[in-house]
C-alpha cells in the first residue's frame, strides 16, 4: 500500500505538499491503521485523532484529483483507485467504531467530557461532541414523549448515566508491545492468586485485561491487535 | 402478580433477537401505564392513611407497590430503548429512506427520533474533510477489487455509474460494476454480489 | 462487528444488572421461593389462594427476583428468600461430581445469572454457592467451546439444548467466529451481502402473504 501511495503523492508534484507536516503519506497511513486497530479493539472510546483524520481526508482528495489527470485505461489509474478505496475503508471503519462507541456509551462519554480539566485533551472531536449531545437529547425527548411523561410524577425521568452501561474495562484484549515496559502490575484473577508484575518485551504479544494496559494504549507503547 | 404486562413487552422484543422491529405495541404500553396509575393512586392514599392514622403496617404494602412501579418503568424504558437500537440499525442497513412496511411499525415519536438521528448523522458525516464529507455508512467491508460481478434480483430501473454511463438494472440481468456504487443496493437486496 | 448493526444492551457482569438489558429483565423475572416476615395488607389477591384481604406474615409464596430484591432488607425482616434447589448442597454435590451431565437449560435457564444474583441475599452458604457456580462454569466451558468450534454447517440444536443462557451466548459467539473464519478461508469474507434485516423482513412478508 505504501508504495502506491508515495507514488500517488509524487504525481501531485512537490510544491503542493504541506510544509509543517513531517509525515510521509506512508507514515500517515501507518498512523491511521494503528489508530483504527486500537479503536476497534479497545472497549472504551480513545482520544480523538481529528488532525490525523483531516490529513488522511486531504490525502484522499489529493489522490482523487491526481487520478483525474491520469489517462483513462492506464493501469496505474486502477491501482491508485484501489488504493483510495482501501484507505477510505480504513478511515470509514475507524470513524464508524468511534461513532458506535459514542452511541453505546453516550451518557458516560458526555460526562467524561464535562469533567475534563481545561488543559486536558478532549476525547471527542467537536463534531463528535455535537453528535453525542444531539443523541442524548433526542433519546431523552423520545422516552419522555412516548411514556415517561404519562407516568406518576416521581417516575418521569430515567437517569441515563445509570441506565446505559459503561464500557467494560475488564475485558481482555490482545496486544503487541512497541516499547519495552517494566513492572506492569497484574491484578490477581482468583482469591488464591496474588498480584504480580511482568515485563513486556518489545515485539512480544499478550492477552491481558484492558484496564491493566489502558495507559499504554493511550501513550502508544502498545498496539491492540 | 403486578408487571406481567410490562415484561410481556420485553419478551416480545427478546423473541426477535435478530434485530427486526415488530409493530409498536401501543396497547401494551397503555396497559402498563394504566397499571402504574392505579398502583400510584393506591399508594398515595395508603401513604396518607399511614401518616394521618399512624398505620405503619401499611408500609410494606406501599413498598411492594413502589417496587412494582419501578419495575414497570424499567421494562417500559428498556422496551423503548431497545426499539431505538433497532431503528438505528435500520438507518445503517437500509439507508435514510425506510420502506413503508417498516415505517408502519413505528409510532410517531419513533419516526421523529429516526429523522433526528438521520440529521445528526448527516451533519456529522458532512463535517468530515472536503466539501462533500465522507459517507461512513458505505465501505462496510474491506475492498478486494474495484469492480464486482452483480446479478439483479429485481427491476430497479436506470442507474448511473461513475463515468456517466447509464445502465438498466433489469431483473436477472448481470453486470460488472464499480464496487462502491453497488454496496447499498446489495445491502437492500436489489443486487446480489456474484463470486465465481 | 461492522456488519451487524443491531447491538442490544448486553447483560450485566457478575452481580450487576444492566437497567436496559432485555436479558437481565427476563433473568430478574425468575421466581424465587420466599417467605413473608411481615404482613402485606390489602395485597391478599396476589397470593395463590387469594381469599384473604392481606398477605399474612409467614406466608410461603414465590416472588419474582426483582421484587424479592426490592423488598429484601438485611436489617429489617420483610421477607426471607430461600435458596432454589439447584444452589443447595445436594445439587452442589452433583455439580461437583460431574457438571457436564447436568441439563442446565432445564435447571435454569439462568443458572449462572440467577446464582450470582442470589449472592445479594444474606446466606451462610454464599461462599460455597459462588465457588460452585464458578467451578461448574469452568468444568463445562471446555466442552461448550469445543462443540462451538467443531460444529460447522450442521444443526446445532442438540448441542445447545442443555446449555444455560450464558453458555448459549458463548456458543453463538464461537460459532460466529468459526463461520467468519470459514468464509475468509474460502475467500468470501469480502463478498457483499444483503443485510440480514432486509432478508428477514422479506421472509416475513412472504409468510404473511401465505397465511
Amino acid at each position: 500500500m505504501a508504495d502506491a501511495l508515495s507514488e500517488a503523492s509524487d504525481l501531485s508534484g512537490g510544491e503542493e505538499s504541506q510544509e509543517e507536516d513531517v509525515l510521509t503519506p506512508a507514515e500517515l497511513i501507518a498512523r491511521l491503521e494503528e489508530a483504527w486497530l486500537n479503536e476497534k479493539f479497545s472497549p472504551e472510546l480513545l482520544e480523538n485523532k481529528s488532525e490525523l483524520v483531516e490529513c488522511v481526508m486531504e490525502q484522499l482528495t489529493h489522490m482523487e484529483e491526481n487520478l483525474q489527470r491520469v489517462r483513462k485505461g492506464d493501469l496505474k489509474a486502477s491501482v491508485h483507485r484501489m488504493e483510495i478505496d482501501r484507505i477510505r475503508f480504513v478511515l470509514s471503519s475507524y470513524l464508524r467504531s468511534r461513532l458506535q462507541k459514542i452511541e453505546k456509551f453516550f451518557p458516560h462519554v458526555l460526562e467524561k467530557e464535562k469533567s475534563r480539566a481545561d488543559g486536558d485533551p478532549s476525547f471527542l472531536s467537536p463534531e463528535e461532541f455535537a453528535f453525542a449531545k444531539e443523541y442524548l437529547a433526542n433519546t431523552e425527548v423520545y422516552l419522555k414523549a412516548v411514556a415517561l411523561k404519562h407516568m406518576p410524577p416521581n417516575l418521569q425521568s430515567v437517569d441515563m448515566l445509570k441506565a446505559v452501561p459503561e464500557p467494560c474495562l475488564d475485558s481482555f484484549v490482545f496486544l503487541r508491545v512497541k516499547e519495552r515496559q517494566e513492572n506492569i502490575l497484574v491484578e490477581p484473577e482468583t482469591d488464591e492468586q496474588r498480584e504480580y508484575v511482568v515485563d513486556l518485551e518489545e515485539g512480544s504479544q499478550h492477552l491481558m485485561r484492558y484496564r491493566t494496559i489502558a495507559p499504554l494504549v493511550a501513550s502508544g507503547a502498545v498496539q491492540l491487535i | 402478580m403486578f408487571c406481567e404486562k410490562a415484561v410481556e413487552l420485553v419478551r416480545e422484543l427478546h423473541r426477535m433477537s435478530d434485530g427486526q422491529l415488530p409493530a409498536f405495541n401501543e396497547d401494551g404500553i397503555r396497559q402498563v401505564l394504566e397499571e402504574m396509575k392505579a398502583l400510584y393512586e393506591q399508594n398515595q392514599s395508603d401513604v396518607n392513611e399511614a401518616k394521618t392514622e399512624g398505620k405503619t403496617e401499611l408500609i410494606p404494602t406501599i413498598k411492594f407497590r413502589h417496587c412494582s412501579l419501578l419495575r414497570n418503568q424499567r421494562c417500559t424504558a428498556a422496551y423503548l430503548y431497545d426499539r431505538l437500537l433497532r431503528i438505528r440499525a435500520l438507518r445503517w442497513e437500509y439507508g435514510s429512506v425506510l420502506p413503508t412496511t417498516i415505517r408502519f411499525h413505528m409510532c410517531a415519536e419513533e419516526l421523529e427520533w429516526f429523522n433526528q438521528y438521520k440529521k445528526s448523522l448527516a451533519t456529522y458525516m458532512r463535517s468530515l474533510g472536503g466539501e462533500e464529507g465522507l459517507d461512513i455508512t458505505q465501505d462496510m467491508k474491506p475492498p478486494k477489487s474495484l469492480y464486482i460481478e452483480v446479478r439483479c434480483l429485481k427491476d430497479h430501473g436506470e442507474f448511473e455509474i461513475d463515468d456517466g454511463t447509464v445502465i438498466l438494472l433489469k431483473k436477472n440481468s448481470q453486470h460488472f460494476l464499480p464496487r462502491w456504487k453497488c454496496e447499498q443496493l446489495i445491502r437492500q437486496g436489489v443486487l446480489e454480489h456474484v463470486i465465481s | 462487528m461492522d456488519t451487524q448493526s443491531y447491538m442490544p444492551v448486553p447483560p450485566g457482569v457478575g452481580m450487576e444488572e444492566n437497567f436496559f438489558s432485555l436479558d437481565d429483565i427476563l433473568l430478574s423475572h425468575e421466581r424465587l421461593p420466599c417467605r413473608t416476615d411481615t404482613a402485606f395488607p390489602k395485597l391478599g389477591f396476589l397470593e395463590k389462594a387469594g381469599e384473604t384481604h392481606d398477605i399474612p406474615e409467614g406466608t410461603k409464596m414465590e416472588m419474582p427476583m426483582w421484587l424479592a430484591k426490592g423488598l429484601y432488607e438485611r436489617k429489617r425482616h420483610v421477607i426471607s428468600v430461600e435458596l432454589p434447589k439447584v444452589y443447595r448442597e445436594g445439587w452442589r454435590t452433583v455439580f461437583g461430581a460431574d457438571a457436564n451431565v447436568v441439563d442446565l437449560h432445564k435447571m435454569g435457564p439462568y443458572y449462572y445469572g440467577l446464582g450470582s444474583q442470589m449472592l445479594h441475599f444474606e446466606n451462610a452458604e454464599n461462599p460455597e454457592i459462588a465457588q460452585s457456580i464458578l467451578q461448574t462454569f469452568i468444568s463445562r466451558f471446555r466442552r461448550t467451546m469445543d462443540s462451538s468450534q467443531n460444529a460447522y454447517n450442521e444443526d446445532t440444536s442438540v448441542l445447545v439444548e442443555r446449555l444455560d443462557c450464558l453458555e448459549r451466548a458463548l456458543f453463538r459467539s464461537g460459532q460466529n467466529g468459526l463461520n467468519a473464519f470459514q468464509l475468509w478461508e474460502r475467500g468470501r469474507a469480502s463478498q457483499l451481502t444483503a443485510s440480514s434485516l432486509v432478508t428477514n423482513y422479506r421472509k416475513r412478508k412472504i409468510t404473511e402473504l401465505q397465511s
